[in-house]
């Protein structure tokens, strides 16, 4: 037995050695940590237990036959974080590149399948060259297995994705399909086809980092939700992410004890509105005195940000918070805005997390490069996320609401089961200016004095449609209240609704206007 | 077989060729009609190298994120500037909207002043 007891012990050690001294010190020199490390790094420390360790491939061809790729270039396994199970896969690139191929992909899928079973969050660490070219369609196949199962498990158990190296071609999907992607300034990169293909293809000259870095799409194309400075702490913000977050769709998210008292009286809030309706502010500035002190966790705060996401807690309690920004772009609904508060959107309701939307936009932005690139199709995005949410929903107008906007941002219309407003609150059909313009165009222009007139009449419908009470009086808006209360009066109906059930029609599945 | 015949379109008139296309005969290239289908082949090229344009994460020309008429400019020419820092004023949707340096650099182009109208793309200042 103690023959064997060592010949185990010397299997192990070659495995978790990885790639060897040479390519982990290479690793470490691009300021990256090896598989192993990010793993011990991210889960609670000694709770990690690997799976799959003895796994080898068995390609022959070209060459393979006399590879040696020790753990098949990523390492599976499951621990805890606070506590609490996750699986984690995490690509070894000290190994064959972190190259995937058959076996490789097996194994996240493994790890994916016991995530599934045990109702746990899977959380995958990217880095690869991509696909194992010498093992031809074998790899595809791996990949593919890979999609079908990120599809499956979607909106089951929360999908991270953590991109800590490159992650091109078909690679990038698989972070796509996941719940959120996480990447680490400078080190990361994510694209279909990388610079010298486009290069060849476009002519355009483009480095790795522009085309695909996590400043790029944490700004530009919104393909990253969070991004990090270093892996240290990219790690520790998926750890903080998943505080947030169920164990799984039947699960409630867990709550905490709160130190931050929930009938708190917020005297200063009334002043972070300017005066005229005209002028900008952060809106974080009302969620950060809101919502439980330092709470607030925000998504993708980088990409569209007229409209600011992300999670807080109230009363200890999980929700999620969608927020028009008034600070950049008026606040306008977009293209970009819509997409990444609907996609918000889904995943809260998918996950049980209550829904608290604050108001304050100039409406949907006009303009001839958003109606033909479809903000109708876009925009639907919003009023069918918020339709179909069954969490429960409160929607505060802290002052602007117009038109289709107003209706989007969770209004009464689409399902919000309480609907509070400040008194800055407009909400019309339109703005008074434009309004003016139109109802009383005659008497303006009959006028002697049209400007005077204009101005009247401006103030006429400001005085009587501008505000929150004509929609109070048909109960669309179901109280009026001092910003002071904000707090406890949210506070109050989160937990007037946390036994809400409402159910939809049976069907296999809707056909949202992705 | 094939038929000539003379259109006129908006005052230009085209030759066009027409022809019965029976089993096995091969199609005969328009004659004027060539022109038109190339044109939106050229385009595609410039239109896809578009969306690199706004990478906000270079210095480069500030864009008008929407239509809408300057306020007030809040930098001069020379000046160095931190990303985050108010470049001007941009008063659209009835709103006086700041629009901030996406990244630190040197103002190098002021290309709009108080009043000037703008649309959605037009390069407001250059930052070098």
């Amino acid at each position: 037995m103690e023959e064997k007891l060592k010949e185990l012990a010397v299997r192990r050690e070659k495995i978790t050695a990885g790639g060897g001294p040479k390519r982990v010190a290479a690793q470490h020199e691009k300021g990256k940590l090896t598989a192993r490390e990010r793993i011990q790094a991210f889960l609670d420390a000694g709770s990690f237990v690997e799976v799959d360790a003895f796994v080898e491939h068995r390609a022959v061809d070209l060459g393979m036959d006399k590879t040696e790729a020790p753990g098949e270039g990523v390492v599976i396994g499951y621990g805890t974080v606070n506590g609490r199970t996750v699986w984690v896969f995490a690509q070894d690139f000290t190994v064959v590149g972190g190259s995937l191929g058959e076996m490789h992909a097996a194994k996240i899928c493994k790890a994916m399948d016991m995530a599934m079973k045990a109702g746990c969050p899977c959380i995958g660490i990217n880095d690869s060259g991509g696909a194992r070219i010498q093992e031809g369609v074998d790899a595809l196949s791996g990949y593919g297995d890979i999609f079908y199962r990120n599809t499956l498990a979607s909106g089951v158990i929360p999908q991270i994705s953590v991109i800590m190296g490159p992650c091109a071609g078909g690679a990038v999907y698989s972070p796509a399909l996941t719940d959120f992607t996480v990447m680490v300034d400078k080190t990361s990169n994510m694209f279909i086809t990388g610079p010298q293909v486009i290069k060849a293809v476009t002519r355009e000259d483009v480095s790795a980092e522009d085309l695909g870095g996590a400043l790029v799409h944490s700004e530009v194309s919104g393909c990253a939700h969070l991004m990090f400075n270093n892996e240290q702490e990219t790690l520790e913000g998926i750890r903080t992410l998943l505080s947030y977050l169920p164990q799984n769709n039947i699960e409630d998210a867990p709550a905490y004890p709160c130190s931050d008292p929930t009938n708190r009286s917020i005297p200063t809030l009334a002043g972070i509105i300017p005066d005229t309706p005209n002028k900008p502010y952060d809106i974080r500035d009302v969620i950060h005195q809101v919502f439980d002190s330092g709470s607030f966790f925000e998504v993708q705060a980088l990409y569209a940000q007229n409209i600011v996401i992300g999670f807080a807690r109230l009363g200890g309690r999980s929700v999620g918070i969608i927020a028009n920004q008034p600070r950049i772009m008026a606040g306008v609904l977009d293209i970009n805005a819509s997409d990444k508060a609907s996609r918000f959107i889904r995943f809260c309701d998918a996950f049980n997390i209550p829904l608290i939307t604050l108001t304050d936009t100039a409406g949907y932005l006009p303009g001839v490069g958003q109606e033909h690139s479809g903000v109708i199709r876009h925009g639907a995005k919003l009023l069918y996320a918020y339709s179909e949410a069954t969490v429960p929903k409160l929607t505060l107008i802290v002052r602007k609401a117009y038109g289709g906007a107003y209706i989007a941002m969770c209004s009464k219309h689409l399902g919000a089961d309480q609907v509070f407003a400040w008194p800055s609150a407009e909400i019309a059909v339109m703005g008074p200016d434009g309004a003016a313009n139109i109802i009383f165009k005659k008497d303006i222009d009959e006028a002697s004095d049209p400007v005077a007139k204009r101005q009247e009449k401006i103030n006429e419908y400001k005085q009587k449609f501008a505000n929150p009470y004509k929609a109070a009086t048909r109960g669309y808006v179901d109280d009026v209240i001092d910003p002071a209360d904000t707090r406890m009066r949210l506070f109050g109906a989160l937990s007037m609704l946390l036994g809400k059930r409402e159910s939809r029609p049976a069907k296999k599945h809707a056909n949202m206007p992705v | 077989m094939l038929k000539k015949y003379r259109v006129t379109v908006n005052g230009q008139s085209y030759d066009v060729g027409v022809e019965e296309i029976g089993a096995g005969s091969a199609p005969v290239a328009p004659v004027a009609a060539a022109a038109p289908v190339a044109a939106p082949k050229a385009a595609a090229p410039v239109a896809a190298s578009a969306p690199m344009a706004p990478s906000a994460a270079s210095a480069g020309s500030i864009k008008a994120p929407m239509p809408g008429t300057i306020l007030g400019v809040k930098v001069s020419n020379g000046q160095a500037v931190k990303r985050g820092d108010v470049l001007l004023v941009l008063e659209a949707m009835k709103m006086e909207n700041e629009i901030c340096a996406p990244a630190d650099g040197t103002v190098s182009q002021i290309r709009v002043q108080t009043g000037t109208t703008v649309n959605t793309g037009d390069p407001m200042i250059d930052l070098a």
